[in-house]
C-alpha cells in the first residue's frame, strides 16, 4: 500500500525513471567535458589529420539526418496522399526528425574549425557548393519542423498564459500539407545531397559516382519511418501502455522492409558497377587497398548488407516475425546500425585510400590511419545523450501520442 | 482553356474548382516566379553575379586577354635536386608550420628506375575543385588566375580539403605557438599565422605580387614580386610568370619544353606545368 501512495504522490519519478535519467545525465557530462576539451584546445585533440579530416562525427551528423527522414516521409504520406491512417505516428516521426536534425547540427557545430562562425554560409553565398545547399536546406527544414510541430508545443498547459500565441499555433498548422510538400522536396533534395557531397569529387575514385545520391536518400526514406515504429514498441514495452495501433507499426514495417529491398537492388548493382564493368584503375586499386589492408568488406558485407539490410528485411516482412513487437524493434535497432555503419564506410573509406596525383612510380599508396579517439567518441556519447534525453522529455512532456480510446 | 477543362471536371468525383480568378492569380505567380528567378541569377540583384564566369560557364578566360593576367608556375623535375630549399624558404616566408608545409618535395622513379625529385604546391586552378565545393565562398579564383582564401570568412568544415585533388590544403588543428626555425636563416616571415581552425595552403606569396605590382615590378622577373620558392632555387627549377604574356619568362619556358599538368583529366586546369625529366614520365 505504501508503495502506491508514493506512486500517487509522485506518479512519474519511478526508481526506473531515477536510474534513467541519471544515466542521461553521465551521458551529458562525458560529452560537456569532451566539448569543452574541443572547443578550448581545438581540433588538435582529435585524431582526425590532413589526410582524414572528415570522420565519426560527420559519419554521426549524416546518420542522425538519415534517421530523421521518419519525418518527411510519413509527413509527406499523411498531408500530400492522404492515408489519414497514419496520422497518429506523425507527431512521434516529426519530434524524432526534429531530435535527429538538431543532433546532427549539434555534431556539425563541434566539428567545424570555427564553431563562432557557424552563421557563415547564411550570409556568405557560394551557390555552387553542395554544403552550402545542404545548410541551408537544414536550417529550412528544421523551421518547417518547428512550425509543424507548433500546434503540440502550444497546447501544453504552460502556453495557457498567452491564449493569443496558442491561436497562433494552431493557425500556422492549417499549413500542414504545404509544409508538408516544401518540407518533402527540401528533404529529398538535402537527403540525396549528403550523398552527393561525396559522388561529386572527381580525385576520389571510392565516391566519385552517380548513385551516391540515390543511395543516400533511398536509404533514408527506408529506415527513416523503421526509427518511429521502432521508437513506439520500445516506448509501449518501458510504459506498458499500447500506443499506437499495432497493424500500423506492422504497415510501416513493411513498408521499411520494401525500402530496404529497392535499397539493397541499387546497392548491389552499384557494388557490380564499381567492381566489375564500370570499374577504373583508381577505383580499382583504392577498393584493392581497403579490401586487403582495412576492415572495410567486414563493415560492408556485415555491417551493412546482413545486419543492416538482410536481417531487418526478414524480421520486418515474414509474417512469422513481424507480429512480434521484439523482432519488429530489434529490426528497426538493426536498420538503423546499418545506416551508421554506411555512413561510416563512406566517409572513412573514401579518405583513406590516399590521394595519387604524382607522376611518378615510387609512390605506393598505403591506407592513411583513422581510429577516433577519445574525445571524439565522447562527443558523440554527449550528443546521443542529447538525443536520448530530448526523446524521453517529448515522451513525458509532449502529447506526441493520440489519446489512447477509453477502455 | 484551362477553365473549360476544370469545368468540365467538375462531373467527375475529383473537384477541381478554378475560378478565372485563381487561373489568373496562378498565371501571375508563375510569371512572377519566371521574373524573379532572372532577376536572382543573372540579374543586378542576383548573390552570384560576383563569381567569375568562367567558373559558372566552364569557359576558359581569353588567353591573353588586354589587361588580365594569369600568373602561373613551371616547374622542370629535370632540373630539380630536392634539396628542399623552396620548403623552407616557404615556411620561413608564409610562417607555416614545419610539419604541415605547403611546398612538398618528395623523391619520385621514373618508368626505368631513375630517380628524380617532384615538388608541388598549390597548383593555383582555374577550375579548383576546393573553390567549388566551400560552403561559405572562402577560397575563390582571383582575376589574375590565384586561388586565394579569406581567413575571416572560413568556417573550418574542411572540405576543400576533402575536395582538393593534390593534397594541397592545412587545417590550423591547434592555436600555434611553435618557434619557426626556419626564419630567419631561409628568410624572413613576412605574413600573420593563421587563426586556429581555418584552412591555409601556398598563395603563390600573393603579398608579393599584390605589393610589386602596386611598385610597377613586375613578378617572375623581380625578385621582391616573386614567390619565395621561385626566388630561392638553386638550380632554377622553378620559374614563375604571367602566363598571358609571351614574353614573360614562364611562359619563353613553356614555349621551348614539353610540359604537362598534374591530373589533368580531372579538368581543374592547374596554373602550374611540369616539365617532364629526361626519360619521360610513367604514361
Amino acid at each position: 500500500m505504501t508503495t502506491l501512495a508514493l506512486s500517487r504522490r509522485l506518479p512519474w519519478l519511478t526508481p526506473g525513471l531515477l536510474a534513467w535519467i541519471a544515466f542521461l545525465a553521465v551521458l551529458l557530462a562525458i560529452g560537456g567535458v569532451a566539448a569543452a576539451e574541443v572547443l578550448l584546445k581545438g581540433l588538435e585533440v582529435t585524431n582526425l589529420t590532413d589526410a582524414v579530416p572528415w570522420g565519426l562525427w560527420i559519419t554521426i551528423d549524416l546518420s542522425a539526418i538519415a534517421l530523421g527522414a521518419g519525418a518527411f516521409t510519413l509527413s509527406a504520406v499523411v498531408y500530400l496522399f492522404g492515408l489519414k491512417r497514419f496520422q497518429s505516428v506523425v507527431r512521434l516521426a516529426v519530434f524524432i526528425g526534429f531530435i535527429g536534425y538538431t543532433t546532427a547540427l549539434l555534431t556539425l557545430v563541434m566539428d567545424i574549425g570555427r564553431p563562432d562562425r557557424f552563421w557563415h554560409p547564411w550570409v556568405y553565398w557560394n551557390v555552387h557548393s553542395v554544403l552550402w545547399e545542404i545548410t541551408w536546406c537544414i536550417t529550412i527544414y528544421l523551421l518547417i519542423l518547428i512550425v509543424e510541430f507548433a500546434p503540440i508545443i502550444v497546447d501544453l498547459r504552460f502556453f495557457e498564459r498567452w491564449p493569443r500565441l496558442r491561436s497562433l499555433g494552431h493557425r500556422i498548422h492549417v499549413a500542414a500539407p504545404a509544409l508538408a510538400l516544401a518540407g518533402l522536396l527540401i528533404s529529398l533534395l538535402h537527403q540525396s545531397s549528403l550523398g552527393a557531397t561525396y559522388g561529386i569529387l572527381r580525385s576520389r575514385p571510392i565516391w566519385f559516382k552517380p548513385s551516391m545520391p540515390i543511395m543516400f536518400v533511398i536509404s533514408a526514406i527506408a529506415v527513416g519511418p523503421a526509427v518511429a515504429m521502432a521508437t513506439t514498441f520500445v516506448v509501449e514495452w518501458i510504459t506498458g501502455k499500447r500506443k499506437i495501433e499495432h497493424d500500423l507499426l506492422r504497415t510501416l514495417a513493411r513498408f521499411s522492409g520494401l525500402g530496404l529491398l529497392l535499397y539493397a537492388y541499387i546497392k548491389i548493382w552499384d557494388l557490380a558497377a564499381v567492381s566489375y564493368y564500370g570499374r577504373t584503375p583508381a577505383s580499382d586499386t583504392a577498393l584493392f587497398i581497403l579490401r586487403g589492408q582495412t576492415p572495410y568488406n567486414f563493415g560492408f558485407w556485415v555491417g551493412e548488407m546482413i545486419l543492416g539490410i538482410a536481417v531487418p528485411v526478414i524480421l520486418f516482412l515474414v509474417p512469422r516475425f513481424n507480429r512480434s513487437p521484439f523482432y519488429l524493434s530489434v529490426g528497426g535497432g538493426l536498420a538503423m546500425l546499418g545506416i551508421v555503419f554506411n555512413r561510416w564506410n563512406v566517409t572513412v573509406s573514401g579518405l583513406v585510400v590516399p590521394l595519387a596525383y604524382s607522376p611518378g612510380t615510387l609512390f605506393q599508396p598505403t591506407p592513411q590511419p583513422y581510429i577516433p579517439n577519445l574525445t571524439e567518441w565522447g562527443v558523440v556519447i554527449g550528443v546521443v545523450g542529447y538525443a536520448l534525453a530530448m526523446l524521453t522529455l517529448g515522451i513525458r512532456f509532449l502529447p506526441l501520442f493520440p489519446k489512447p480510446a477509453p477502455e | 482553356m484551362t477553365e473549360k477543362k476544370a469545368r468540365g471536371k467538375k462531373k467527375t468525383r475529383v473537384v477541381v474548382r478554378l475560378t478565372r480568378r485563381d487561373f489568373l492569380t496562378m498565371a501571375g505567380t508563375a510569371a512572377a516566379s519566371v521574373v524573379a528567378a532572372q532577376a536572382l541569377t543573372t540579374g543586378p540583384l542576383s548573390p552570384f553575379s560576383e563569381l567569375r564566369q568562367s567558373q559558372v560557364s566552364g569557359e576558359h578566360p581569353a588567353d591573353g586577354a588586354a589587361g588580365t593576367k594569369h600568373w602561373g608556375m613551371s616547374i622542370d623535375l629535370g632540373r630539380c635536386i630536392g634539396c628542399e630549399y623552396c620548403t623552407r624558404a616557404c615556411t620561413a616566408v608564409n610562417d607555416v608550420k614545419a610539419d604541415e608545409p605547403w611546398n612538398i618535395v618528395v623523391q619520385e622513379r621514373t618508368d626505368n628506375g631513375r630517380s628524380f625529385f617532384f615538388s608541388r604546391p598549390c597548383l593555383h586552378c582555374q577550375h579548383a575543385p576546393c573553390v567549388e565545393v566551400c560552403p561559405v565562398g572562402a577560397t575563390f579564383v582571383r582575376d589574375d588566375g590565384l586561388v586565394v582564401m579569406d581567413y575571416d570568412r572560413c568556417i573550418g568544415c574542411r572540405y576543400c580539403e576533402v575536395a582538393c585533388p593534390y593534397d594541397a590544403r592545412r587545417f590550423n588543428w591547434e592555436e600555434r605557438s611553435d618557434e619557426n626555425t626556419f626564419a630567419p636563416t631561409w628568410g624572413l616571415t613576412e605574413i600573420d599565422r593563421r587563426p586556429r581552425g581555418v584552412v591555409e595552403k601556398c598563395t603563390f606569396c600573393v603579398h608579393r605580387i599584390d605589393a610589386g605590382l602596386a611598385e610597377g615590378l613586375t613578378p617572375g622577373v623581380d625578385l621582391e614580386a616573386t614567390p619565395a620558392c621561385v626566388n630561392i632555387c638553386p638550380v632554377g627549377a622553378r620559374v614563375f610568370g604571367d602566363l598571358n604574356d609571351p614574353a614573360s619568362p614562364v611562359s619563353e619556358v613553356l614555349a621551348s619544353h614539353p610540359t604537362f599538368r598534374l591530373r589533368q583529366e580531372l579538368g581543374t586546369e592547374p596554373s602550374v606545368y611540369y616539365i617532364p625529366p629526361d626519360e619521360g614520365i610513367p604514361s
